[in-house]
């Protein structure tokens, strides 16, 4: 498995687990809208903060 | 004249469960992950999650992760072992049987070994919040 892997496989069941739980999403499409979002953020800012490392001489 | 049938916006207030049940419901979700929301008759919600965790809980285990034990010398023992016992049942049951919770040198040296440990602690606390909604639920703060 490889850390882009891991790191899509972790967002999409957390960001199910937050759509299902949130409290401010009652119908489903809205749910799934919020779901979406929250994993594309996941996605999104795991790739801007690989790509800021990446350029860090650590 | 106002009238609530016609109103598009009619708030409605979701009918608490008796208390029996709501502390049934929450105590059920640390036994089994989701159980809490079907004793609710949240059958698909109680799916979906508890069939998150549950994945979550045992990729965390395929990736080579461990279950932490609250060490007096390591106090963030103590933080991970808190989001880990979120689990319930089956971190009580793994901890006491000693399954998943030593640290072999081969199992160290993995490269999924933190994604294991960071799969097993997001699955304790998402149980942490789901049981809270569970009783949220159950109480009528939610629906």
């Amino acid at each position: 498995m490889t850390h882009f892997m891991a790191m899509v496989l972790f967002s999409l069941l957390v960001s199910v687990a937050f759509a299902a739980l949130s409290s401010d999403h009652q119908t489903t499409p809205e749910r799934v809208k919020y779901g979406l979002k929250v994993f594309a953020y996941f996605v999104g800012v795991g790739l801007i903060i690989a790509w800021v490392l990446y350029f860090l001489p650590l | 004249m106002y009238s609530e049938e016609f109103s598009e916006h009619r708030v409605v207030t979701p009918r608490p469960a008796p208390m029996a049940r709501t502390i049934a419901a929450t105590v059920a979700s640390f036994i089994i992950p989701g159980l809490g929301h079907l004793l609710l008759g949240k059958v698909i919600r109680g799916a979906i999650i508890g069939g998150v965790i549950i994945v979550m809980f045992i990729l965390g285990f395929a990736m080579e992760g461990h279950l932490y034990k609250p060490d007096p010398n390591e106090w963030l023992t103590w933080f991970f072992s808190f989001l880990d016992a979120g689990m319930g049942l089956p971190y009580l049951v793994a901890a006491i049987a000693d399954w998943g919770v030593r640290i072999t040198p081969e199992q160290a040296s993995k490269v999924t070994f933190e994604y294991g440990n960071t799969f097993l602690c997001v699955a304790g606390a998402l149980n942490i919040l789901a049981a809270m909604d569970a009783y949220d639920i159950g109480i009528g703060r939610k629906s």
